[in-house]
């Protein structure tokens, strides 16, 4: 029982937020197919570098990363736009507009976390930070700037205090945090001896971060449907 | 519940002295030191040994080789030796069991019609070239800290046997690996070195050895021809033992053996130029062509005696040590055996001889063996004739005694002499073992013990810890841990477990730096998250620290693999440019501008910290002097000008360092009538003198392009201390430390430091130094190298003196043991504890991998690094404790007496 005490708070203020926007109610289907939608974007990106231009992220990181980037941004985009907070001027295209506005400045903080993390600068390596940067920006800033835009207590809320609540925030933070932690995680095989081609940056810490991403965007996924059951259980 | 300060003293005491002792028995049993006699063997050598070994007068080169073989009593067998070794060659490759025995097929046939004599000659770990080539020469298996004790010396200074044949006048040449030359400097007539490190390369390697031979054969003016082909074990590295290029290179072995038994002995064995052909390997390989460790494929190497006179007699093909080979060669030609040889005769070559001369060579090794063993017994007296090897030697002289009296009757029986043979045998085999074992073997116990004391002293500090952490924060235990508190423990675990692997040791900076960003990246979440306090302070605080960590990250590329890769110190060395030297004059300006920038907030105090201040500007100006002056044109260090400039900074330093803290109690107490202030601001004094004596003297010693490095660390630590000084951040005092203490290990391979021991700077090692002094020069390259961790437990003090404690401030209410207790013990336990968690896992490491084929190239120098980092930290960590406790005993002290 003691354990229920917060679960049930936590949903009284996820049914506030759901009845503050009525229009776009949030149900845990919605999660899903939002997630699949993503996760296709991601999947489709790599068939597409790998069966029509046939380049590969061992091989060609630049332009893979940069396919998987251009697919990826409009696909979230335009899919998180729907769910954008601010509701006054709900205005679908600000959303966008933000959306796009968030891109560049994801990139320039993720790019920056990984030169301090070790990164390799140079004009050699300048177009792979680039690619690199703007498909983490794709996983991490851009969904968050589409719904939030530039509200600094949302942006506080989630990545600061990590104190993520209701739906979106739990949609937005878990694989935007699955992508980063992945990506830590994914530069450790780099210093090894193994001479493999993928131990060059960033093939490896974008392989952990889509990993991550994924395993991120699963969590949110189970989360909701975790949320509904309990809920039914609640209301039975 | 609290723990009375003696007694906490006590306890961190006993758990230091058993980390030392634990420490001590681990090094000595896993790496047992040789004694190594110096000097080489003359003439005494032919006499049996006694006390009075006395020095014998130089010779002419001829005259002395008349002497030796009048001494000796046996007539040279050969005239001339031909040393080829082959790198890396497997016994089993020529001797069987393996396939590739029909690629040399000369060589086989030499054996089959027993015209050769050959070994499986077996090799001491590390089966590397160099150490088996001094075994080769020297006849003395060497210890792993042999490395350390003559680090700067290439040549080979002990007793060996191209020595020997270079002071009876020998011509000798050398065609092949230029690691010849390093060892021997000097000793060849011709030479052509070639170099073994384009391991890719593995024809023209050995092409260039080859096509001086034909001219040398030719020639025929040397007594030594000495070959030594790398191809075969480059062919190991790139493609293994079964590499399809093997079998041609084996074949082209055996042509050279071809042309040189064709050529040489066949031709010339009417024309008393009897020359004696040893083919040998240094060590073998493994089935993936790698070498260093201590398998039997490793260890396997070949010994082959080619010449007039050899025949083999068994059919299967005996086992000898490596070491062996030099007794051999001393006694076939005639030379004194070197000092410090361990192996015996190799007793088939000496069959063409007469008995008496055979019982004389066996004779003359055991006098040298003797004499070796009696240098090294424990008790240095001559009559130590308790030990079983000793009345093994007494037994077979009497017995070869008897022969002698028998002989010259001619009344000794073929069993007299089989006797004595037996018994000479018996002592050279005991002797040789004892001398072999005692360098190779590792005593369990003593190691387990070792290892289990380090055990205890490191749960003493983690229990120490703990408990200090129970009084300090009482709700330890129910308080939930932060990120950060958590991430510190974290990076020990993860450096404990990647220790373990050889890849990550050799890539240790990689580690230290991406734990340490990622700890300060973690803070930067978490002052972010905090809204209160000065936020925008704190931010560009991490964020100063963030930059300059990936700033000297950059500086070294550091580490083995990836070296070649560029990086800031190789693209300003390599291009010639004034940067280097505008970088250091830069760096030892904004030392200078922090150190006045520091002690500014004390201005108030009065003239004392103003003197301080201007000791440390004239300090800071002297060294910009020198660096202006000498290091700028190159080679000018060494003159008697720079030497006397470098020895006044150095007294400067240390004298305004000394002064600074002695004196800073008495006059901050005449100023201030606050006790609590008093101490703070001597301790504040202190640390800032500390950081920045420590300073001055790394910008003086370090390599010109390091001197960035050592400000940027520098600011490093200071914004680290003043981020957690904020009144906002919650950083505990042991996050503090742990952080500092990182960032002194990620600063340590920033300064080019890595996990081998070729980059200790021995350069920096004599500056200032007028007269050779071993002990100076460890000092001075001990604070070279361990520049960084120190600074990072220099900083301790100040970061005590600065922090918002609340403790301090209580000082009316408790006792002097209990302050000194809260205000030092995590500053002392928590650098203590986690180095000796490192410690200890790493010996347990080591001790897991001692059959791993890295454990001489990449596993034992890291133990060396560990080892002294542990000295370090015992050292910093003793200054920091007395200091503190000097002055914060003598405020009171003063304190009290003004009271009265």
């Amino acid at each position: 029982m003691l354990f229920q005490i917060p679960a049930t708070s936590d949903i009284d203020k996820v049914d506030a937020d759901m009845k503050n926007n009525k229009k776009k109610v949030l149900s845990p289907s919605k999660v899903v197919v939002l997630h699949l939608i993503c996760g296709i974007g991601l999947a489709s990106s790599f068939w597409l570098a790998i069966n029509v231009y046939s380049i590969n992220l061992i091989e060609n990181p630049v332009e893979t990363l940069r396919l998987v980037w251009l697919i990826q941004v409009p696909v979230v985009i335009l899919i998180y736009s729907f769910f954008q907070k601010d509701k006054n001027q709900s205005s679908y295209l600000k959303a966008v507009a933000r959306g796009l506005l968030g891109l560049p400045v994801g990139a320039v903080v993720n790019a920056l976390g990984a030169i301090v993390l070790g990164a390799p600068v140079g004009t050699r390596y300048f177009q792979r930070t680039l690619n690199w940067s703007l498909v983490m920006s794709a996983f991490t800033f851009v969904p968050a700037a589409s719904v939030y835009g530039s509200s600094w207590v949302d942006w506080h809320r989630i990545f600061a205090l990590t104190k993520p609540n209701g739906f979106i925030d739990y949609m937005i933070c878990i694989p935007a945090y699955g992508a980063v932690i992945g990506a830590w995680f994914g530069a450790w095989p780099m210093p090894l001896d193994w001479e493999r081609m993928w131990q060059e940056w960033p093939i490896c810490v974008t392989y952990g971060a889509i990993i991550g991403y994924l395993v991120g965007m699963l969590a949110s996924f189970s989360f909701a449907v975790h949320h509904v059951s309990s809920q039914h259980v609640k209301g039975d | 519940m609290s723990m009375n300060c003696t007694y906490f003293t006590l306890l961190i005491a006993v758990a230091i002295l058993l980390q030392i002792t634990g420490l001590s028995l681990f090094v000595f049993g896993f790496f047992p030191i040789r004694p190594a006699l110096i000097g080489v063997s003359g003439p005494e050598s032919f006499r049996p040994p006694s006390c009075e070994d006395q020095n014998h007068t130089a010779l002419h080169p001829h005259q002395l080789k008349l002497l030796y073989q009048k001494l000796s009593e046996i007539p040279p067998s050969y005239d001339r030796l031909i040393l080829m070794v082959i790198d890396g060659l497997p016994a089993e490759f020529v001797l069987g069991r393996d396939d590739l025995k029909d690629a040399m097929p000369y060589t086989q046939s030499l054996l089959a019609s027993k015209m050769a004599l050959s070994y499986h000659a077996k090799a001491a770990p590390p089966t590397v070239t160099l150490p088996r080539l001094k075994a080769i020469t020297t006849g003395s298996i060497g210890g792993f800290l042999d490395v350390l004790f003559n680090f700067n010396t290439q040549a080979l200074l002990e007793d060996n046997i191209i020595g020997q044949f270079f002071r009876i006048g020998w011509k000798m040449v050398m065609l092949g690996d230029e690691t010849w030359l390093k060892l021997f400097p000097g000793l060849f007539t011709r030479h052509d070195g070639v170099s073994s490190f384009f391991v890719t390369d593995t024809v023209q390697v050995d092409h260039n050895v080859s096509r001086h031979l034909s001219y040398e054969l030719y020639k025929n003016d040397w007594n030594l021809l000495i070959l030594h082909y790398l191809g075969l074990d480059h062919v190991g590295h790139l493609g293994g033992r079964s590499s399809v290029m093997m079998g041609p290179k084996l074949q082209e072995m055996d042509e050279i053996i071809k042309m040189i038994h064709l050529s040489t002995i066949r031709s010339l064995e009417s024309a008393h130029q009897r020359t004696l052909l040893v083919v040998v390997s240094d060590h073998g390989m493994q089935e993936n062509g790698n070498h260093g460790g201590s398998s039997y494929e490793e260890t396997d190497s070949l010994a082959l005696f080619i010449g007039p006179g050899i025949s083999h007699v068994s059919t299967t093909y005996d086992t000898i040590s490596q070491v062996d080979i030099t007794p051999t060669l001393a006694l076939l030609f005639g030379v004194p055996i070197p000092k410090n040889n361990a192996g015996y005769l190799i007793a088939d070559l000496f069959h063409t001889m007469e008995d008496h001369q055979l019982l004389r060579a066996m004779e003359l090794n055991s006098w040298q063996l003797l004499r070796l063993l009696q240098a090294q017994a424990t008790d240095s007296t001559c009559e130590s004739l308790e030990d079983p090897y000793s009345s093994l030697y007494l037994d077979a002289a009497a017995l070869h005694g008897s022969w002698k009296s028998k002989n010259v009757l001619r009344s000794a029986s073929s069993d007299d002499l089989k006797n004595t043979v037996l018994a000479y045998n018996e002592f050279l085999r005991t002797a040789s073992d004892q001398l072999t074992h005692r360098a190779t073997a590792k005593p369990i116990g003593l190691l387990a013990s070792g290892v289990m004391t380090l055990l205890l002293s490191c749960v003493m500090f983690l229990g120490l810890l703990f408990k200090l952490g129970q009084e300090i924060y009482p709700n330890l235990l129910t308080h939930k841990f932060q990120l950060s508190e958590a991430l510190v423990g974290v990076i020990i675990v993860i450096i404990v477990l990647s220790m373990g692997s050889s890849s990550l040791v050799e890539e240790e900076q990689y580690l230290w730096h991406f734990m340490t960003s990622t700890f300060f990246l973690v803070l930067l979440h978490k002052t972010i998250k905090s809204t209160t306090g000065n936020c925008s302070c704190q931010l560009f605080l991490i964020a100063v620290i963030l930059v300059s960590g990936r700033i000297l990250k950059g500086w070294h590329q550091g580490g083995v693999n990836w070296t070649h890769l560029p990086d800031i110190a190789k693209s300003l060395e390599s291009s010639r440019s004034p940067y280097i030297n505008f970088l250091q004059i830069i760096s030892i300006l904004l030392v200078i501008s922090l150190c006045l920038y520091t002690l500014s907030s004390l201005w108030s105090r009065g003239n004392i910290v103003i003197l301080i201040g201007l000791s440390y500007l004239c300090t800071g100006l002297l060294v910009l002097q020198y660096v202006l002056k000498y290091q700028g044109n190159g080679a000018g260090t060494s003159n008697n000008d720079a030497v006397l400039a470098v020895q006044v900074i150095y007294g400067f330093i240390i004298t305004s360092v000394t002064v600074t803290i002695i004196a800073s109690p008495w006059f901050m107490s005449l100023q201030s009538k606050d006790l609590v202030l008093v101490i703070k601001d001597c301790l504040y004094l202190s640390g800032t003198t500390y950081m920045f004596g420590w300073c001055l003297l790394q910008l003086l010693l370090q390599q010109p392009v390091n001197s960035m490095v050592m400000s940027l660390l520098l600011v490093q630590i200071i914004a680290t201390i003043y981020y957690a000084s904020r009144d906002g951040s919650d950083v505990k005092q042991w996050v503090e430390i742990a952080a500092i203490y990182y960032l002194g290990m990620a600063g340590h391979f920033s300064l080019g430091n890595t996990n081998t021991l070729a980059t200790i700077d021995v350069a920096g090692a004599f500056i200032g130094i007028s007269s050779h002094s071993t002990v100076r020069s460890g000092v001075l390259m001990f604070v070279i190298t361990y520049a960084s961790p120190m600074l990072a437990l220099l900083s301790m003090v100040m970061s005590i003196s600065v922090k918002e404690n609340n403790t301090i401030l209580k000082i009316h209410e408790v006792k002097m043991g209990q302050l000194l207790k809260i205000i030092l013990g995590f500053p002392c336990l928590v650098p203590l504890g986690l180095n000796s968690v490192l410690l200890v896992a790493y010996t347990i490491i080591l001790l897991v991998m001692r059959n791993h084929l890295f454990i001489w190239t990449v596993f034992s120098p890291k133990y060396i690094y560990v080892v002294v980092t542990t000295v370090c930290v015992l050292v910093g960590v003793f200054i920091v404790a007395s200091t503190v406790t000097y002055i914060i005993s003598t405020a009171v002290f003063l304190r009290k007496k003004r009271l009265r």
